[in-house]
């Protein structure tokens, strides 16, 4: 009982500021609010009995991708933007895309997500998951490091181009 | 939620009353231990005159601090200027829970009493993920005051403390590696007993004193001045610089937030120092009994442990002056996260060698 009054409270907030990220004309109040949407995520990782991931979520995302994000809106200094003139034809099919978009998912998802949890023990403590991650999912690991290390080097040397190193 | 009853609750009620206690009342006497401290520390006498020793002078300052006008700037965002303070104080208070303070011990109805308010098997992490969230109260702070000293200071603060939470993190991974989770009161318990040396000497067997360990304490409390802004790191206030940096326009009550999450944040993150590094309650060269006495020695003996490292955060604050920011960025990213990598290397060689 208790769970589901946890759930609804933290899912109402989750959608609310996640509506405010995307409403608000302020970046820096829209970075602030999708902070409070991805708490209100991990929150539902915790119902999902798995606080490891609950715990990576608000370090990753909450703590350090949203810090970068905001230091990069104060520093260029972004303000209130100004509405750009649309026209009718992008209005429209910005409308039908995105609801036929939520149709579908809400769609597929109500047909073939799963409703219950995993019958049995559930594993999603520190050491399960590193088990999985450096057995069974060895590969897709190194290759997101590779990615990962591909994208540094790459920002590094557009943004160390035309720098003259003494 | 199986197996919880009614005394269960109220235990966990009792020991949150007393940690939250413990933390709201660190604010009046650690700023009375700085400014006497610092008065101390330059040959001055300092406020001595509410109360003896000028105790009460946190209270007359509280008391000032209601009275106050709050201001919110014209051209601040009136929201998050006023939110903010909250943002800062929030992680600070909740850090907490998941640390240990005391030896666990029977009650006479036979449950077991465990002095930690959330026995997570993820505490750690969860420090981890609430001191990442403590930078939105100095960032937002900044940001919503409208005013170029404050920005800079959020700015500054924001960049200082991604540096410098990696460092932090990663000098408690190699605790958490010799301890094999992240629990902490598994961490505690590793550390109660001794190393022997040269079959005479019995030291603690505190990490601190662990040959793999001893790099990892100095990274991560070089790293725990950075992620409290204390001085020599504190460039989100910087008053030579920026005025008051992340405060500059904030008075009254909001300002005594910031004050207090500032001091708060400094208990917390002593009270983790001493569980990672140095024995959390251990009594050292003391077998404590698994009694209301064991438990409220280990208690007291946490309590001196955070209060000697908090002495040292004032001592420090008013011995060493302040970097410059390139130094800071330089010392985070070019010796700090370096040196937290070589001891993870260190542990994992120590372990696979067992030795630990």
């Amino acid at each position: 009982m208790i769970t589901y009054a946890v759930f609804f409270f933290f899912a109402a907030i989750a959608v609310i500021f996640a509506l405010v990220v995307i409403l608000h004309r302020n970046p820096v109040v829209g970075a602030l609010s999708l902070v409070a949407s991805f708490f209100a995520l991990a929150v539902m990782y915790v119902l999902l009995e798995a606080p490891f991931l609950a715990a990576l979520q608000v370090i990753v995302y909450a703590g350090a991708i949203m810090v970068l994000f905001l230091f990069v809106i104060m520093l260029l200094n972004l303000q209130r933007q100004p509405e750009e003139p649309t026209r009718p034809i992008q209005q429209f099919l910005g409308y039908v895309g995105s609801s036929a978009f939520g149709i579908g998912l809400v769609y597929y998802l109500s047909k073939y997500a799963v409703m219950e949890l995993p019958s049995g023990p559930f594993l999603a403590d520190a050491r399960a998951i590193g088990v999985k991650l450096f057995e069974v999912y060895i590969f897709p690991f190194e290759a997101v490091s590779i990615l990962l290390l591909a994208a540094i080097v790459g920002a590094l040397v557009l943004s160390g181009r035309g720098v003259q190193t003494s | 939620m199986a197996g919880i009853d009614k005394v269960d609750v109220a235990l966990s009620i009792l020991k949150i009353a007393i940690v939250v206690g413990a933390l709201l009342n660190v604010t009046p006497i650690m700023v009375w231990v700085e400014r006497r401290g610092s008065a101390l520390i330059q040959d001055r006498v300092g406020p001595n005159r509410v109360g003896p020793f000028g105790l009460f002078q946190s209270l007359a300052d509280a008391a000032k601090f209601f009275l106050k006008e709050d201001i919110v700037p014209a051209g601040a965002n009136k929201w998050l200027y006023s939110l903010a303070p909250m943002f800062g104080l929030i992680p600070a208070l909740t850090t907490i829970a998941v640390v240990p303070w005391g030896r666990p011990f029977r009650l006479p109805s036979g449950r077991l009493f465990e002095p930690i308010v959330a026995d997570l098997n993820v505490g750690i992490l969860l420090i981890f993920a609430l001191a990442s969230l403590s930078v939105y109260g100095i960032v937002t702070a900044g940001w919503a005051s409208n005013n170029k000293f404050s920005l800079f200071g959020g700015i500054r603060s924001s960049a200082q403390m991604i540096s410098y939470e990696l460092a932090l993190t990663l000098s408690a991974i190699s605790v958490l590696m010799a301890a094999g989770s992240l629990r902490l009161t598994d961490v505690v318990w590793k550390q109660t007993g001794y190393f022997v040396l040269f079959d005479k000497i019995k030291l603690p067997a505190w990490n601190v004193f662990s040959p793999s360990m001893w790099l990892a304490f100095i990274v991560f409390s070089v790293a725990a001045f950075a992620e409290t802004n204390r001085l020599p790191f504190d460039f989100a206030e910087a008053e030579a610089e920026l005025v008051a940096g992340y405060h500059t326009e904030y008075s009254s009550m909001k300002f005594a937030l910031f004050f207090m999450s500032e001091y708060i944040a400094m208990a917390t993150i002593s009270a983790l120092i001493t569980t990672l590094f140095l024995g959390g309650w251990d009594i050292p060269w003391v077998n404590e009994p698994a009694t209301f006495w064991g438990f409220l020695a280990s208690a007291i003996v946490f309590t001196i442990k955070v209060s000697v490292l908090m002495f040292i955060f004032v001592w420090v604050r008013w011995t060493i002056p302040r970097l410059k920011y390139d130094i800071l960025m330089r010392m985070g990213w070019k010796v700090f996260l370096p040196l937290a990598f070589v001891n993870i290397l260190l542990v994992a060689w120590f372990i696979a060698e067992r030795w630990i």
